[in-house]
């Protein structure tokens, strides 16, 4: 039970009530969503949300010999606003710091690195479909957006241009278009998401483009009772992400040592409130199917925040 | 003559001071709302009611679907709390409303 007051109460008994539902603002339990994808984020009409997340991405097994071992710390600000009852608009705006060491052929170690604002993704999401019963619902909806290539893609340092793989930017205006379904009780949530990112070449180099399907399961572990006023919801968030990459080019030939197809397993956690969420996951691959000796995924790591304003 | 304007003056409070509750009575009313399943979507509905003048008092029961709302001075019809349900992302389907 979720209940507020307003600050114009007329009696003593109103504003102790008030006092504490206000208390119970503070400390009421919301909604659960994904951890790993950002499209299926709920949002009323009119108003905004927040989301930050912290992600840690290591990659370090590598079948190519160079001992190649990649770190990439991004933060990652999302923002959303319900441009209208159907329609929602959402921002995402990523700061990198990347580091790629390898042994190069003399046996020197070699460490290269890079950090600043990445390419902004801006895209909309529009519910086609909507269900409600008492305490369900049900939602569909397309998305399609812009990765806008706001991040620098030509870095360099004393050794030259650093590679892609540590750009902040790609430096191509890159197109994305996916669905989202969501259904949601009062006891789980399940969203599902099928998206695809167009790749476009910039200096000569075409990373090849990215398929996904991303799936969470969010089951609410604590309360296991809805009566009464509770302090907030515990979610225990079980997630996958199968990725595939298509494999790149440069210059127009294909990178045979690019591309594959991952998936990762992802347990998580989230402690959610009315007005905030707290929640942390980690990716973990349990198939790497890559091409020639493209590096593989360690791990991802994923902390992040949401708020209602 | 002093007396008399000022017993005319208790007089005229005594009998206008029931018309002073009539003027300030509670409406509470209670909305049944679906899809209601998350308190941070919720959240919507409880702003959305905050920024009409006269609403005080706001609870919500997820697990009957049932929104309560406490009001003063402000009547609201089906239309109005059919639209703010619909931004808020959820469907209004009916209320009952009775005097406090």
């Amino acid at each position: 039970m979720i209940s507020s007051k307003r600050t114009k109460c007329p009696t003593p008994s109103r504003w102790l009530a008030a006092a504490l539902t206000v208390n119970a603002i503070t400390a009421q339990p919301a909604l659960a969503a994904p951890i790993t994808f950002n499209t299926a984020l709920p949002v009323a009409s009119g108003e905004f949300l927040a989301r930050q997340q912290f992600i840690v991405n290591q990659s370090g097994d590598d079948p190519s010999g160079l001992n190649r071992d990649r770190m990439a710390k991004t933060s990652v600000t999302v923002l959303g606003y319900g441009a209208s009852p159907k329609l929602a608009l959402f921002g995402v705006i990523p700061y990198h710091d990347t580091s790629l060491s390898l042994t190069r052929p003399d046996g020197q170690r070699v460490t290269r690195s890079a950090s600043g604002v990445g390419d902004i993704t801006l895209f909309g999401r529009y519910t086609l479909l909507q269900h409600d019963e008492k305490g369900k619902n049900f939602r569909f909806a397309p998305f399609a957006g812009v990765v806008v290539p706001t991040g620098v893609d030509d870095k360099r340092d004393a050794i030259g241009v650093l590679p892609a793989a540590v750009q902040p930017g790609n430096g191509s205006w890159n197109p994305l278009f996916g669905v989202i379904t969501t259904y949601q009780t009062l006891n789980y949530q399940i969203d599902a998401q099928l998206s695809h990112k167009i790749i476009n070449t910039t200096n000569g180099f075409d990373a090849g483009d990215v398929t996904r399907l991303d799936a969470s399961l969010q089951y609410r572990l604590w309360p296991r009772s809805l009566k009464g006023r509770v302090p907030g919801f515990l979610y225990g968030v079980l997630e996958t992400n199968l990725i595939h990459q298509q494999k790149n080019a440069i210059g127009g030939a294909s990178d045979p040592d690019s591309g594959g197809t991952r998936l990762f397993i992802t347990p998580g956690i989230q402690y959610v409130t009315q007005r905030w969420i707290i929640e942390t996951a980690i990716q973990i691959p349990v198939v790497q199917d890559l091409n020639g000796t493209a590096l593989e995924n360690d791990y991802i790591a994923r902390i992040s925040a949401r708020f209602n304003f | 003559m002093k007396n008399i304007i000022t017993h005319a003056i208790v007089i005229g409070m005594l009998l206008l001071a029931p018309m002073h509750g009539a003027f300030a009575q509670t409406t509470e009313y209670k909305i049944r709302v679906d899809g209601l399943a998350c308190p941070f979507c919720a959240f919507g509905i409880e702003k959305k009611f905050n920024k009409i003048d006269g609403v005080k008092f706001i609870d919500m029961d997820l697990d009957k679907g049932i929104v309560t709302v406490e009001a003063d001075s402000v009547k609201l019809d089906d239309a109005q709390l059919k639209k703010l349900f619909q931004d808020a992302g959820f469907t209004y389907r009916g209320k009952q409303e009775s005097v406090k």
